[in-house]
């Protein structure tokens, strides 16, 4: 086991390092299948109609892939999961463009331009991402319902809009923080102004920073559950996590229709993930790596 | 260049962030401390000023004290096992190659699913008759073992955590991945010239250099056991008879269950103070770790 990388390494040692690499691999192999039977679970089962379900059970593999379950929770007379699927589009995408604008504005502003208070105010922007989201539930409930926003899309897209402003200001500010100071002073003395800096060269720099700020706004967005939930009502705001769980209800002993809806439900943010990993990965180490 | 500048244009720049912000998260942040002196039922504008009646009725009502116990254990799971099983993976799977690469995307795929998906998934998982834990148990002849484990007042809790703790380890695993990074690779390679073994170097090198990580893992892992409301509802609700009841659970369902906001606030402001707590510590203890690297 010892002193592996020095050269001086003979036979026995390697056979032990050798074993150690072997007996760790199988070890996390089998962990990684027991940590993914749960999505297995989902994927077989939604393919089984209730009666294979009762026969076969959960956990083998279907008799054939039917799609009967995905046509039976989109169609709008049975799951209606298609309307939820647009709520949630319609809701996540403006949610997480707005959020990030006005990040995008609030770490430049702070990056850029030094002004008494800023690094208390930087403290105090990105503090609200540690609050618990309860503490807000009721005052937000009460103002949705005083403007006339309660049951709307637009209740649930001024929250996550408000509620995204901490981490799109942390990560666009130490974004802002690493473009050169020089680039901003030469343009100025070619006579741009401060908003045609920040319009024309500022913005189109930001790039890698925006696309982790799209993987990690969408993903959160898209899974939330308790905004919407508490902010709307009829089925025609229903996101689409509002209407899963209102779908295992319908389908209390239907799995194979729960398990369908809750595939569609997850496909769009297991692309993204699939797909943008990277950056997403990047977001979530934000302020992580440090000394 | 007029010194008026020095500020107006940054303000231009953060006026509309920071007037959203005050609007919808802070300003109802202190409005919430406001209803929790009230006796608002949730509709209509009447309310009296209660003061701290909400207050002391909490400390009174067995359920809020059975919601107590409830976080605390949750926490202490929260803060032991996917926090020391996230670590665990990204030891094991440190290292660029190709392997490694797919482990730990597939140990991190449930980040990106929703907390109401997990808790579907995991009702069925846990399911009497046919979840994979009874069978499983029955299949190696443990069958006395089974149960209905989100039923059971004595199981309910723990078997939400560990649906819960499923989603979280990859989460801390990440984490711990970007800090290994961060460990010098010379310094793991002296202490190995100079005879430690793989452990030694672990618990000497690696770990203490992990300590911001272990900081950051620990404090997210806190804040995110104190607010997680979605697995547990979906999976209980809370109960049965209240077992897997904590107080982002509580706090739901006294509010807009039993209309009671006034009460609701009061107790969503505890789990805010609690939140407070640990957010202080966080700041001291990575001022500490700023001050032993600088």
């Amino acid at each position: 086991m010892i002193r592996v990388g020095s050269g001086k390494v003979g036979k026995p040692i390697k056979w032990s390092y050798l074993l150690g690499r072997t007996v760790l691999f199988i070890v996390l192999t089998a962990l990684l299948i027991v940590f993914m039977l749960p999505v297995y679970g989902v994927i077989v089962t939604s393919f089984k109609s209730v009666a294979e379900v009762s026969t076969s059970g959960y956990w083998n593999l279907p008799q054939s892939l039917n799609l009967a379950n995905f046509i039976k929770v989109l169609n709008p007379d049975d799951g209606n999961l298609g309307l939820y699927l647009k709520n949630s589009l319609l809701l996540t995408i403006p949610a997480s463009v707005f959020s990030i604008a006005l990040g995008t504005l609030a770490g430049y502003g702070l990056a850029k331009y030094s002004f008494n208070g800023n690094a208390a105010l930087f403290v105090f922007m990105v503090a609200g991402m540690f609050l618990p989201p309860q503490i807000a539930l009721i005052p937000i409930f009460r103002l949705m319902n005083d403007i006339g926003l309660y049951d709307t899309l637009w209740a649930v897209i001024i929250i996550h809009t408000a509620f995204g402003i901490p981490i799109c200001t942390l990560i666009m500010r130490n974004f802002f923080y690493t473009v050169p100071n020089a680039l901003r002073e030469a343009a100025l003395i070619d006579g741009a102004n401060d908003y045609g800096i920040f319009v024309r060269i500022m913005l189109p720099l930001t790039r890698p920073a925006l696309a982790v700020l799209a993987t990690l706004q969408f993903t959160w967005i898209w899974n939330d559950f308790l905004w919407p939930f508490i902010l709307t009502q009829r089925a025609d705001s229903r996101t689409v996590m509002v209407g899963i769980l209102n779908l295992t209800g319908q389908y209390s002993v239907d799995w194979g229709g729960q398990a369908a809806a809750s595939f569609v439900a997850s496909l769009p943010t297991l692309v993204i993930f699939i797909f943008f990993q990277r950056y997403f990965i990047r977001g979530l180490t934000v302020g992580a790596v440090k000394g | 260049m007029y010194k008026r500048y020095k500020w107006i244009v940054p303000a231009t720049f953060l006026f509309l962030p920071v007037t959203v912000y005050l609007a919808f998260v802070i300003i109802p942040t202190l409005n919430s401390l406001f209803y929790s002196f009230t006796d608002w039922a949730g509709y209509g504008a009447d309310f009296d000023l209660i003061w701290l009646d909400n207050f002391a009725r909490i400390f009174t009502d067995r359920l809020f004290s059975n919601a107590i116990k409830n976080t605390a254990t949750w926490l202490a799971l929260a803060m032991s096992v996917p926090t020391l099983a996230g670590l665990c993976l990204a030891l094991a799977l440190q290292g660029k190659n190709a392997v490694n690469t797919a482990y730990k995307s597939l140990f991190y795929l449930p980040i990106a699913l929703s907390p109401i998906i997990v808790g579907i998934i995991w009702v069925w998982i846990y399911s009497p008759q046919l979840g994979i834990v009874n069978l499983t148990l029955k299949a190696i002849g443990q069958e006395h073992l089974a149960r209905a484990w989100l039923a059971n007042p004595d199981t309910a809790l723990i078997a939400v955590f560990v649906a819960w703790a499923w989603q979280q380890t990859g989460l801390n695993m990440v984490i711990f991945l970007a800090g290994l990074t961060s460990v010098p690779v010379p310094l793991v390679e002296a202490a190995r010239v100079d005879g430690a073994n793989y452990w030694q170097t672990l618990r000497r090198v690696t770990i203490p250099m992990l300590r911001p990580a272990t900081v950051v893992v620990m404090a997210l892992t806190a804040i995110n056991a104190l607010k997680s409301f979605e697995v547990i509802w979906v999976m209980t609700k809370g109960g049965p008879f209240n077992s897997s009841d904590t107080l982002a659970v509580f706090m739901y369902s006294e509010s807009f269950r039993k209309y009671k906001m006034g009460y609701g606030s009061s107790i969503a402001v505890v789990l805010f103070l609690m939140t407070l707590i640990i957010i202080v510590l966080y700041f001291r203890q990575t001022a500490a770790a700023e001050e032993l690297y600088d």
